[in-house]
């Protein structure tokens, strides 16, 4: 039984299924667990931005590996060569805009959302235009999640995306619907530790199969062994139109405009800890990633090179052919785990454990949407908390079943996984990714201009689909079929006309808007701190964190107020009426049970005490056999 | 003109100033190296990468968004300068391993 390049016994398919299901059912479970930590939508969605960096940054891992990743990377690296890293590690040139500017505005401002930007930022119109952009570009990922583990289920165990696409669906569906962000965060970082753990598995049966690690690179092509493919020549994968199209366009969606990693920040406790995490996500995630899911692939082209040299197969390995190269990282792994069916079934669980990361995130961030943006302002504006909570659940399942449903019209497009993918996404995002970033950086830029920009960006890009010559003039030292030209000079295109349209359009309009953007754009992030202090003057001295910290009750202190000895506060270099953090001591609990407060001076207290209501403190999680740690925010 | 618009024409100066960039600097590099050169690809990613970095810290530190009276701002600053280098050395190190170390596949 099977195809996909392998043939499966029915006592493997067993195997496999046995160790895949009882993954998805453990990972339903867990994630369920996290329901009783959401007490409203603020919970719900954004863990009440309570995490220290390294749980958003470490549940980032999972999250930025798809179903895909493994079967569209390993066949690129296959192809290229270790060129397929390319796409992970050109992402730091955004870091300034990322790190001094998106990330403060947001987390300043508040921003729930991306929409909720445009509307303050610019206006209701700019607000749903972007709206159905975002939704567009991520339901498109939730469908095609969906659609490639069907693709392989089908593939590998003939079982019909029909059964296969729902069943998945419904189970991740219902630990996010319960669970919420807390629960995405938690399967993520759980469902990271096991895509490392069986992707590092494949790449050591790989590389012991080829007889070590100097063969593995010994027998790779130089052009494989080199981190970027030709600037030119394939004009489906090229230096130049990755730069444009991945590191460029690509990597502001995913950073900027992508609701699913935006709320994975605003799960974080403060601005130095989201540099944290995206520091640790370019530095560290990105660059394992690219490995953990391009490996097979080099490892796969190795194989079959010594092969060629050494006249038939490994000693003790079957014959590796590779006749459909979109099924390198299965006929690999299959032939160099010795067919093992138990250890073929933990990677397939670590596809599955992909698939369910990446789309987890994506039915939380749609579902936030749908409340913050739909629900909220047009529906029912006045609501009580456990209504939203339970319109957030109702949302997250309608989430879910507009993206099973999508994957009946993916099933309806020509070309390669990988086409789908790009043509789509270049499509999608070039107009209002250029319109985020004016907007966020150029302060003169108005909501006329943002609303002209993104809807004629938009049209002209999808024209340049049935008409693409005025792509030409940017991909001129391109070579190949014509519609291949275009797969990432679209998105430049696409930037370029909505840049040009929305500077000549704020040209000519500008004056006839008086909107106050204070605390929105770039040059007024002071304002922004300050009325996140609620008016407060920012203090962005250094202190040290004060640890052991015995909680005292007491009844009288305001609600979201902490009182601390004076000794404490020296040590946080606290003013009275600045935002601290306070925590469980307990680190590796990332946050779970912590809150933010403001706090003031009580001499009366000792330097191992902290004082405040019992309503502030059971909203915090805290329990009363744990001391807690404080930490300055601003 | 008042101050906030000479400001923002001075900023938008620095778009024909890419473009003069993106126009000349791919030739140059197809004319000196040529476009099968594996060093060709690096240098463009890099070189247009060191203006779109370049002009986000110069963005940055303009507007006060990076500001070095904040002790945390001078540290961020220094991580992404660094981080850029990183990665050009990481590619660079990567680039001449795979170029140095002799293939066993004979071609």
């Amino acid at each position: 039984m099977g195809s996909f390049g392998i043939t499966l016994t029915s006592g493997a398919v067993m195997a496999i299924s046995i160790v895949a299901v009882v993954y998805v059912a453990v990972i339903t479970l867990f994630g369920g667990y996290f329901a009783r930590f959401n007490k409203n939508i603020n919970d719900f969605f954004y863990s009440g931005n309570r995490f220290s960096w390294w749980l958003p940054a470490a549940s980032m891992v999972a999250t930025g590996i798809g179903s895909y990743s493994y079967l569209k990377y390993s066949e690129q690296g296959y192809n290229t060569g270790m060129s397929s890293t390319m796409t992970y590690l050109n992402d730091w040139f955004l870091a300034p805009f990322f790190i001094f500017g998106w990330l403060p505005i947001i987390y300043f401002a508040r921003i729930k959302s991306v929409p909720e930007y445009f509307e303050r930022r610019f206006n209701s119109a700019a607000r749903y235009i972007a709206l159905t952009i975002i939704l567009a570009y991520m339901f498109f990922y939730i469908g095609y999640n969906l659609y490639t583990i069907g693709v392989a289920l089908e593939g590998m165990f003939q079982v019909s995306q029909l059964w296969s696409v729902p069943i998945l669906a419904a189970f991740l569906g219902a630990y996010v619907t319960f669970g919420g962000q807390t629960a995405v965060i938690f399967t993520d970082l759980f469902q990271g530790v096991m895509l490392y753990i069986a992707g590092f598995l494949a790449i050591f049966a790989g590389i012991y199969a080829l007889g070590g690690f100097d063969d593995w690179w010994s027998y790779l092509p130089i052009s494989h062994r080199l981190p970027f493919v030709h600037l030119s020549e394939n004009p489906k994968f090229n230096s130049a139109g990755l730069f444009w199209g991945e590191a460029l366009a690509g990597s502001i969606a995913f950073t900027f405009m992508n609701q699913g990693f935006l709320m994975r920040y605003l799960t974080i406790k403060s601005v130095h800890d989201g540099r944290k995490a995206a520091f640790f996500n370019v530095m560290v995630t990105l660059p394992v990633s690219a490995i953990i899911v391009g490996a097979i692939g080099w490892i796969g082209k190795s194989l079959v090179v010594k092969q060629a040299v050494t006249g038939g197969a490994l000693a003790g390995y079957d014959f590796v052919d590779i006749e459909n190269t979109f099924h390198t990282f299965i006929v690999v792994c299959w032939t160099t785990v010795h067919q093992n069916p138990w250890v073929f079934g933990f990677i397939v669980a670590a596809l599955m454990a992909a698939l369910m990361s990446t789309i987890d995130t994506l039915i939380n961030a749609c579902a936030a949407i749908g409340i913050y943006d739909l629900y909220k302002p047009l529906i029912m504006p006045e609501a009580s908390d456990e209504h939203y909570l339970k319109a957030a659940r109702w949302a997250s399942i309608i989430t879910t079943v507009i993206g099973t449903v999508l994957v009946i019209w993916f099933n309806t497009q020509k070309g390669s996984l990988m086409s789908i993918h790009y043509k789509g996404i270049m499509i999608i995002i070039p107009a209002i990714v250029t319109t985020i970033f004016m907007g966020a950086f150029w302060k003169r830029f108005n909501s006329i201009a943002a609303c002209v920009s993104m809807l004629a960006g938009s049209l002209i890009t999808v024209i340049t689909v049935w008409f693409p010559s005025p792509i030409r003039p940017l991909s001129w030292f391109l070579s190949g079929p014509l519609d291949g030209d275009f797969i990432y000079f679209r998105a430049l295109f696409g930037m370029i006309i909505t840049a040009i349209i929305g500077f000549v359009v704020t040209m000519l309009t500008s004056g006839k808007e008086d909107k106050d953007v204070t605390g929105l754009t770039i040059d007024t992030l002071d304002k922004a701190m300050s009325d996140y202090k609620d008016g407060g003057i920012p203090n962005h001295e250094v202190g040290e964190k004060v640890h052991g910290l015995n909680f005292q009750e007491k009844a009288d202190t305001e609600k979201d107020w902490i009182e601390l000895s004076q000794g404490s506060m020296d040590l946080l270099e606290a003013k009275d009426g600045d935002i601290v953090y306070l925590s469980d001591s307990r680190w590796w609990l990332g946050g779970l049970r912590s809150y933010h407060m403001k706090a003031k001076t009580n001499p009366a207290l000792s330097d191992e005490e902290v004082a405040m209501s019992k309503e502030t403190f059971e909203e915090a999680y805290f329990l009363e056999k744990y001391t807690l740690v404080a930490e300055k925010i601003i | 003109m008042d101050q906030q618009s000479a400001s923002a024409y001075k900023w938008w100066l620095m778009v024909p100033l890419f473009l003069v960039f993106a126009f000349f600097f791919p030739r140059l590099l197809a004319n000196s190296l040529g476009p099968d050169n594996p060093w060709t690809s690096y240098l463009y990613l890099y070189g247009f990468g060191f203006f779109y970095t370049g002009s986000g810290l110069l963005l940055v530190t303009k507007t006060g968004a990076c500001n070095f009276n904040r002790q945390r701002d001078l540290f961020w600053f220094k991580i992404v300068v660094g981080g850029f280098f990183y990665f050009a050395a990481l590619h660079a190190v990567w680039i001449y391993l795979g170029l140095s170390i002799p293939y066993l596949g004979g071609q």
